[in-house]
């Protein structure tokens, strides 16, 4: 068990390295978090900050997954870096934690705004730790969406270009930053399914931060249904070694 | 038991193309087998296949005693593998390269610093040990690369075209490093395009041309093998008349003569219409020759 951790630190230190000779990333992370809240708190409610602590931390997790884990992968995979692994003792779980763990340094910027802003509002902690088994569920579907896509490509540069646009399209436009009962009954369900909204509306049940817009049990149905379709296309595409 | 690695008629089928029909050959214990063959031979298929990276479409294979398909996990855990054109990081430095892959196969965080050490002394890149690896020189990268995949201590390498693009000193210093790891006890499997490499390091040559296994050997045996003993590279010009066995390299011809008094004939007799560049014994490189393209010129 020490020899298994002890090999996802290695490979999450390897995979950490560039974001620790570019912290900038992690700042621009911080920034933008402290001046979406500035935005919401001049231009909206208590009711949209309530909503943005938990925002913060799934759409950070899912964005690390969508992102930097995928892209991580992908790039490992074109550069031959997944071969030399496979011919190693280093195994897929071990990979992939350590890829995990290597990309968490960005949860930092979405977690000290959520924490801050709860701080500042006085509002409980405890929520906040409830979501934590729910942002590796958001990690984790986003990471899967987009290997099912980018495991694909074999240009690097594409590799960006679809993660990228990825994100703006299950995190800006769909009900995350805002509320799913704003919309009308028959996009409620379109809205269910993109993946990273019934994650958000079980946060908001969860948490009892923010109302929900339907019953939970759909996004729980459309979060599981989502997990097993990607889980299954990388399976098929992304094979450790013997292919 | 005295091969590390044994490939019998191993074939993969890339959709409906055969990358790989017939690879059969041994790998003794601390020995280093050089694969050699042109482009497309199939030399990386059958790397990766050895690596367990890629399942054969056909035949089997044994690495350590262990089938490739069967007992992979039993393999991975002991070799090491640097695939072709590979560089390992680039935010990295070559100490963070080294320690940290090290600590990735289970060594522990002392252990791999004073592994990493060692070997970045012995690639001359001590110096340059917290350089990201990005500004480094091609060759310094390539050395990082080398010295990460050999300090595993593993108990095979396969190392898949390794000196590609290398100038001969630091060639050089990467050969000594591979012959060192055979004196450890490794067993090393190299793919190589460069038959002066594969004459100069190896124990035993492999090659595959076309998919299939066309002979192993030692790599005095092949030169051996060949009926010629020297070559004559002449000025290729119009209106020679050439007897002997010849390669035509575009603007030169080399010519091939049994023995020494026949070199210097071919070379009399030509010598009067066109130019003489040398006089030379054979190497590996003209059995390779002779081997791909048949007993015929070329």
């Amino acid at each position: 068990m020490f020899r298994y951790i002890r090999q996802i630190v290695g490979i999450s230190y390897l995979q950490m390295v560039w974001i620790k000779r570019q912290p900038t990333w992690i700042m621009q992370g911080l920034i933008s978090a402290i001046g979406f809240t500035m935005l919401l708190y001049v231009w909206g409610s208590l009711d949209a900050l309530r909503n943005l602590v938990i925002a913060y931390i799934i759409t950070g997790a899912w964005g690390i997954g969508l992102n930097i884990v995928a892209q991580t992968i992908g790039w490992d995979r074109i550069n031959h870096d997944i071969e030399f692994y496979v011919a190693s003792p280093v195994t897929l779980s071990v990979y992939f934690l350590g890829t995990v763990v290597g990309s968490s340094p960005f949860l930092v910027s979405s977690i000290i705004p959520s924490i801050v802003v709860a701080l500042i509002f006085r509002m409980s902690l405890f929520p906040i730790i409830v979501l934590l088994p729910l942002s590796f569920i958001a990690l984790l579907l986003g990471a899967f969406l987009s290997l099912s896509i980018i495991l694909r490509i074999e240009k690097r540069t594409n590799i960006s270009a679809i993660t990228n646009p990825l994100y703006t399209l299950t995190i800006t436009l769909p009900p995350i930053y805002y509320p799913l009962y704003v919309l009308p009954y028959p996009l409620r369900w379109i809205a269910l399914i993109i993946p990273s909204v019934p994650i958000m509306e079980l946060a908001r049940w969860m948490t009892g931060y923010a109302s929900i817009g339907c019953n939970p049990m759909y996004s729980i149905i459309s979060v599981v249904v989502w997990l097993i379709a990607t889980l299954y296309i990388v399976a098929k595409k992304f094979k450790w070694g013997l292919k | 038991m005295d091969n590390a690695i044994e490939a019998l008629q191993l074939g993969r089928k890339y959709g409906k193309i055969w990358g790989l029909k017939n690879a059969t050959f041994t790998a003794q214990y601390k020995r280093l087998v050089v694969i050699v063959g042109p482009n497309g031979a199939g030399k990386t298929t059958t790397v990766n296949i050895l690596t367990t990276n890629l399942k054969p479409t056909k035949g089997s294979a044994k690495v350590l005693g262990y089938d490739i398909v069967k007992e992979y996990k039993k393999i991975r855990r002991r070799i090491a593998y640097m695939p072709q054109e590979f560089t390992v990081g680039w935010d990295h430095t070559p100490l963070e390269v080294v320690t940290w892959n090290l600590v990735a196969r289970g060594w522990s965080i002392v252990d791999s610093k004073k592994q990493a050490r060692e070997w970045l002394e012995l690639m001359g890149l001590w110096n340059v040990k917290d350089k990201p690896l990005r500004i480094l020189s091609g060759g310094q990268r390539r050395r990082a690369t080398v010295a990460t995949v050999l300090a595993t201590n593993a108990d095979v390498f396969f190392l898949d075209e390794p000196t590609v693009g290398l100038d001969v000193e630091i060639r050089n210093t990467v050969w000594k490093a591979i012959r060192d790891c055979l004196r450890e006890g490794s067993s090393i499997i190299l793919t190589t395009h460069d038959m002066k490499e594969a004459q100069m390091i190896s124990d035993k040559v492999v090659l595959i041309n076309k998919g299939v296994t066309i002979v192993e050997d030692t790599p005095i045996n092949l030169v051996r093998s060949m009926p010629y003993k020297y070559r004559i590279i002449i000025e290729k010009i119009k209106g020679l008349d050439i007897v002997n066995e010849y390669i035509d390299i575009g603007d030169r011809l080399i010519i091939y003569a049994t023995n020494y008094d026949e070199a210097i004939e071919i070379a009399s007799r030509y010598g009067k219409f066109t130019n003489i560049f040398g006089i030379e014994s054979i190497g590996l490189e003209d059995a390779y020759l002779r081997l791909i393209s048949g007993d015929r010129n070329v």
